[in-house]
C-alpha cells in the first residue's frame, strides 16, 4: 500500500498536488496546496488492514508532505475478517484469448456491446427487428431522400471545390452548395451534370422503402446571360437541353433550387426545381453550379425558424407587431422591416451620415455598437432628439419577440412585449427639468432561460428590456462643436433557475368505504 | 445423591438448543448477505450452506440423544451424542476458519458454538463417568 500511487501519471516526472508521486522532491512538496489522494487503502471492508495516509503540513515553512503508514479498522460487525477465496476482493482477470476460445470469446465480446449477464446476449437480435420496422414508414431528420434509383443528389464540394454528385440530400436538412464542374464546349451534351434532365428524371419515394412516388416537376427556369443578367421565361415547362450554338454551350444548368413540401408525418408530397440556366463560352473551362434544397410543412407558410422549439445560439432573434389584436410576424428572410436590429458600425463613425446600417440582432450574441454625434451649437435639440432615437432603434423597431425559436404567429403567448424604458441622466447641477434631453445610449437586454429537460434543455426568453438613456445637451458657445459617443449594446442574460429532480409520484392508495358501509346507522 | 443425571448439562443441553436455532438463522441470513454484498460464485457458495444444512441436521438427533442419556441415566445415547459432538466441532471449524468470507459477526458466534460444545463435551464426560461407575 506505500507503494500505491493512483495520481502519478507522469513518469519520472512529479505531478501536482499527488502526495504518494515517488517522483516528487521536497522542493515540490512545499508548493503543492493540498493532496489531491488523502489515503491509499485495500479494500475497505476487511477487518483491520494498513493504510497509507498522505497529508499536508501548512503549519511548517516551507510545507512538507507527512507520510503515515497506519492500521485501519473497520469497526463494523461485518467486516470480511478473512476470506478463503483467493479472487473475492481482486477484479476478475479477463481470459486470455488463445486459438481454442478465440472464437467463443469473439462471440461473446465481439460485437458493439455486452451486458455481464451472460443470460442477456441473446435477447438483443430480436430486440432489433421491431424498431426497424417503424423506422422505414416515413422520414425522419437527416434520412437520406430517397430517389427511385439512388439518392436525390444535392452535388456539393467535398474535399476540394470540385462537384461530387454523391452527396445526398437529407430530409428536412435545408442546404446551399456551390461548386465548380470542369467542362468543356465540345462535350455540352454529353455532360450529364449540364442538363436539366439529370436534376428531375427520378422521382423521389414519398415514403422511404415505398412504392409512392413524387414527380419532381419544373416550377421556374431564369436564363443567365453571358454578362450575368437573368430573365425569367414565361411558365413554359418544356425541358431545356443543353445545346451547342454559336460556339456558346447554352441551357447549361448553373443553378437548380429544389422545394420540397412534406406533411407533418414525415412523408413528401411535392417536390418543385426552379433552374437557372446559362451559357458557357468556348474559354472556359469550368463553371461554378449552385444548390440549393429548402423544405416546407404543407398548408404553413415558409418562416425561417431560429430554432425548434428554443433559439439556437447564432440564429436571430424573431421580432414582429401587434396589428389589432394578433402578433404578426413581419420576419420573412427577405423582409428586414420588422427584425429586432441594432445599430451598425460604420468606418465613418458618423452617426448622422450612415443612418440605416443596421445589424440583426442574434440569440446569445453579445452585441455593442456606436457612433460618434459632432453636435455644434446650431442644431436644434428637438430634430436632433428625434434622429438619434432613429439612429438607435431603427425605422420600425418591433414591439414584440417570439419566445421560442419557433413560435407562430398565430399564438398568442409565445410572444413576448418588449418593455421600454427610459433613463434621464440630469448633470448635477442643472436642476431644470425644461432643458434638452437627447437620446444616448440604447440597452436591450435579453432575458433567457433554459426550459425542458435536463438533456436537452432549451432556450426561451422570457424578458426583453429596452432602456433608452437620454442625456441633457448642453447649449454651446456659437462656433464651438462637442463629439459625443452613442452607443446601443444588446446583452443576452441566463436567469435560468436551477434543475430541479422530479420524481416520479409514490403512487397512493386510494381506499374508499363505500357508500352505504355505515348502513342501518346513517 | 442418589440422582446421578447432571442438572449443568442438562441446562447446557437446553441453552444450546435454543442458541444452535439463533446461530442457524443468523448464519443462514450473513450468507445471504455475503452473496448479494460480495463475489459468491455458486461453487463456493454451495460447500458453505452445505456444511450448515449438515451440523443442522446432526445437531437434533445429537441434542436428543444427549436429553434421552443424562435423563435415563444411560451410557450408550450420551456417548453416541458425543460422538456426534466431535463432527459438529469438525463442522463449526470449518465454518470458522474455511468459509469463503468470514465475517466478524461469524467468527463471534462461531466461537461461542465451540465454547458451548466444548464444555458439553467436558460435562458429558463426566455423566458417562458417574453413569459407568
Amino acid at each position: 500500500v506505500a507503494r500505491l500511487c493512483v495520481c502519478d501519471l507522469l513518469v519520472a516526472q512529479c505531478d501536482t498536488n499527488c502526495c504518494c508521486d515517488p517522483d516528487c522532491s521536497a522542493e515540490d512538496f512545499s508548493l503543492f496546496t493540498t493532496c489531491s489522494i488523502p489515503v491509499v487503502i485495500g479494500d475497505s471492508q476487511l477487518c483491520s488492514q494498513k493504510a497509507a495516509v498522505y497529508s499536508l503540513d501548512v503549519e511548517a515553512n516551507p510545507p512538507e508532505r507527512i507520510f503515515k503508514l497506519i492500521d485501519q479498522v473497520n469497526p463494523s460487525i461485518f467486516c470480511i475478517h478473512a476470506t478463503n477465496y483467493e479472487q473475492a476482493l481482486y477484479l476478475k482477470s479477463p481470459e486470455i484469448p488463445t486459438a481454442e476460445n478465440f472464437d467463443e470469446l469473439l462471440d461473446k465480446f465481439g460485437g458493439a456491446t455486452f451486458s455481464a449477464e451472460p443470460d442477456s446476449w441473446n435477447l438483443d437480435p430480436d430486440a432489433q427487428n421491431p424498431s426497424e420496422a417503424n423506422e422505414t414508414s416515413r422520414y425522419e431528420y437527416g434520412v437520406p431522400v430517397q430517389t427511385e434509383d439512388a439518392f436525390l443528389r444535392l452535388p456539393s464540394p467535398v474535399v476540394s471545390s470540385w462537384c461530387s454528385d454523391a452527396n445526398p440530400a437529407g430530409f428536412l436538412v435545408n442546404q446551399a452548395t456551390k461548386c465548380i464542374r470542369s467542362v468543356s464546349v465540345e462535350k455540352c451534351d454529353s455532360i450529364q451534370a449540364l442538363s436539366m434532365l439529370f436534376y428531375i428524371n427520378s422521382s423521389i419515394l414519398a415514403v422511404p422503402k415505398s412504392s409512392q412516388m413524387v414527380n419532381i416537376t419544373v416550377q421556374s427556369i431564369a436564363v443567365q446571360s453571358v454578362n450575368g443578367m437573368r430573365t425569367f421565361l414565361s411558365s413554359g415547362e418544356a425541358l431545356r437541353l443543353p445545346m451547342v450554338l454559336d460556339g456558346l454551350c447554352i441551357n447549361a444548368v448553373l443553378g437548380v433550387n429544389y422545394h420540397i413540401t412534406h406533411t407533418d408525418t414525415g412523408e413528401i408530397i411535392e417536390a418543385v426545381a426552379a433552374f437557372v440556366l446559362g451559357a458557357i463560352s468556348r474559354e472556359a473551362l469550368s463553371i461554378e453550379q449552385s444548390f440549393e434544397i429548402s423544405f416546407t410543412q404543407e398548408n404553413t407558410q415558409p418562416v425561417p425558424l431560429s430554432g425548434n422549439p428554443g433559439y439556437v445560439v447564432g440564429l436571430p432573434v424573431r421580432a414582429g407587431f401587434q396589428p389589432q389584436g394578433y402578433p404578426f410576424p413581419a420576419a420573412f428572410l427577405s423582409n428586414k422591416h420588422g427584425q429586432l436590429t441594432i445599430l451598425h458600425s460604420t468606418s465613418t463613425q458618423d452617426c448622422l451620415a450612415a443612418q440605416g446600417a443596421r445589424a440583426p440582432v442574434l440569440f446569445g450574441y453579445n452585441m455593442i455598437s456606436g457612433c460618434k454625434l459632432r453636435i455644434t451649437a446650431a442644431m436644434k435639440c428637438q430634430p436632433l432628439a428625434q434622429t438619434l432615437l432613429d439612429v438607435l432603434k431603427g425605422q420600425s423597431f418591433p414591439e414584440y419577440v417570439a419566445s421560442f425559436g419557433n413560435s407562430q404567429a398565430q399564438d398568442v403567448f409565445d410572444w413576448v412585449p418588449i418593455t421600454q424604458l427610459h433613463i434621464s441622466e440630469q448633470m448635477i447641477s442643472h436642476t431644470l427639468q425644461s432643458s434638452c434631453q437627447i437620446p444616448v445610449s440604447l440597452g436591450i437586454e435579453v432575458k433567457w432561460t433554459k426550459y425542458g429537460s435536463l438533456v436537452n434543455p432549451q432556450a426561451r426568453i422570457v424578458n426583453v428590456t429596452a432602456t433608452i438613456t437620454s442625456t441633457t445637451l448642453k447649449q454651446l458657445p456659437s462656433g464651438r462643436e462637442r463629439i459625443i459617443p452613442i452607443t446601443s449594446s444588446v446583452v443576452f442574460t441566463d436567469i435560468s433557475s436551477p434543475a430541479e429532480p422530479s420524481y416520479k409520484a409514490w403512487p397512493t392508495i386510494n381506499i374508499k368505504l363505500p357508500f352505504d358501509f355505515f348502513y342501518p346507522f346513517v | 445423591s442418589s440422582q446421578l443425571s447432571s442438572l449443568p448439562l442438562h441446562i447446557l443441553l437446553y441453552v444450546n438448543g435454543v442458541y444452535y436455532i439463533f446461530y442457524f438463522l443468523a448464519t443462514l441470513a450473513m450468507i445471504i448477505y455475503k452473496s448479494q454484498v460480495f463475489s459468491y460464485p455458486d461453487d463456493f457458495l454451495a460447500p458453505d450452506l452445505a456444511v450448515l444444512f449438515l451440523m443442522a441436521i446432526l445437531e437434533v438427533p445429537r441434542l436428543y440423544l444427549g436429553f434421552k442419556g443424562n435423563l435415563t441415566e444411560a451410557e450408550a445415547p450420551l456417548g453416541l451424542s458425543l460422538g456426534l459432538t466431535v463432527g459438529s466441532v469438525l463442522l463449526c471449524v470449518y465454518l470458522l476458519l474455511w468459509q469463503s468470507y468470514v465475517l466478524w459477526a461469524d467468527v463471534l458466534l462461531n466461537a461461542v458454538l465451540l465454547a458451548t460444545y466444548g464444555l458439553e463435551s467436558g460435562l458429558k464426560v463426566t455423566a458417562i463417568a458417574a453413569f459407568v461407575s
